[in-house]
């Protein structure tokens, strides 16, 4: 089973900073949703949203891991 | 910036440099990091079937809902683990389906059966609260950057856990009689498999660098301390005995039997009547792993193969 990896950006309140909150392994987009809801319970969230990691294009760093497409399923 | 040289990293640490990337580590901080979340992550994943077995015996549906949200975030822990094992050249996909189940680095009270919803609660009271006193101190500690991150949400979470296992801790026995009784039983046998959980006592501990890079704070004989700090008075309001005492000469908690100590899992009860035994003994046991080891792991591994290959299956359509 490919899964990909998908990071959960999320914000607690109006006027907040959407802030990187954690990730999860989906087959595609929409398991990637209920994933993130589902799994990033631990507030009452006013906006959450998910990317592919592949998706994500580094600016200044080579390394970490938003650098390449390590993101891309095994 | 790659550091090549073991201490110069150690001595950066020491400065406040809070490590970011695979790149920035040394193998030497790889590894000791690999060896900490692996047993981070394998003792999230296998409280989950441990607490589901269990489960069965919730007294109501709103406590079985309950008893699943704790389920349901010892998992979401475990992945939170094992994604940052992926970031660090590690595969999640071997860690939890390519392993054989005593290949799990778990500690051995999660492989143990939770027989009763006392078991339950008493396992959420003693071993979720060693889980936020190792976490906690990872928390303050850690110069790994994304670990401290993620620890935000599964201290949260644990420390809900905690409080449903007290909750209950303190509604059996406070009831008395049979109730109390059963928590007792709970106790008896969980209190000393926690103590053991936190390790080797310092002065025979090897050195482990994790200290050096900063993975954590405390000591292990420094983190049994902070554990009973709660445990033990809580237990001493609610009545029950625990094999422990504060000495005020000392300012420390003490144990009240031998230590380290065997194990008759058929009985479910410490032997301390054959006083104490050695480290090499315990660790002979963790490793032979108990009962409900290769159940567990089955049950977290068992349709792995079957649902991938229907789905190879159809992909191949």
């Amino acid at each position: 089973m490919i899964e990909r990896v998908y990071d959960v950006f999320a914000r607690k309140h109006r006027g907040d900073q959407l802030a990187h909150i954690g990730y999860v392994d989906a087959l595609d987009d929409e398991m990637a949703r209920v994933y993130a809801w589902k799994t990033y319970d631990e507030e009452n969230w006013f906006e959450m949203c998910v990317i592919r990691r592949s998706n994500i294009i580094p600016v200044n760093r080579q390394d970490g891991p938003f650098s390449g497409s390590k993101g891309e399923g095994k | 910036m790659v550091l090549s040289n073991e201490d110069e990293l150690k001595q950066k640490i020491q400065d406040g440099y809070i490590v970011e990337s695979r790149e920035e580590m040394t193998e030497g901080y790889r590894k000791a990091l690999i060896v900490q979340l692996t047993v981070q992550a394998d003792t999230e994943l296998m409280s989950a079937p441990a607490y589901w077995m269990a489960a069965r015996h919730a007294p109501s549906t709103n406590t079985q809902v309950s008893a699943h949200a704790i389920i349901q975030d010892e998992l979401a822990h475990a992945n939170i683990a094992y994604r940052l094992l992926e970031d660090i050249g590690e595969s999640k996909e071997q860690l939890v389906y390519g392993r054989q189940p005593h290949e799990f680095k778990h500690p051995y009270g999660f492989d143990q059966p939770l027989d009763n919803w006392a078991d339950l609660v008493v396992a959420n009271g003693f071993f979720d609260r060693a889980g936020i006193t190792l976490l906690s101190d990872v928390y303050q500690n850690t110069s790994y950057g994304p670990l401290k991150r993620a620890l935000v949400k599964v201290d949260m979470e644990e420390t809900f856990h905690l409080r449903h296992g007290e909750v209950w801790m303190r509604r059996l026995a406070k009831a008395g009689g049979e109730a109390k009784e059963i928590v007792q039983c709970s106790v008896d046998w969980m209190f000393p498999m926690t103590i053991e959980w936190f390790g080797l006592p310092d002065d025979l501990k090897r050195h482990s660098g994790q200290l050096d890079y900063k993975l954590k704070g405390l000591s292990n004989d420094e983190l049994r301390q902070v554990w009973m700090s709660s445990t033990v008075p809580l237990c001493e309001e609610l009545g029950l005995n625990v094999p422990a005492h504060f000495d005020s000469e000392t300012e420390e908690y003490v144990l009240d039997y031998p230590f380290p100590c065997e194990y008759d899992v058929a009985d479910k009860r410490w032997v301390f009547e054959d006083g104490e035994t050695t480290w090499d003994a315990v660790f002979k046991r963790w490793k032979g792993r108990g009962p409900m080891n290769e159940i567990y792991v089955e049950s977290i591994q068992r349709s792995r193969r079957d649902v991938g290959g229907w789905l190879a299956e159809k992909r191949q359509a």
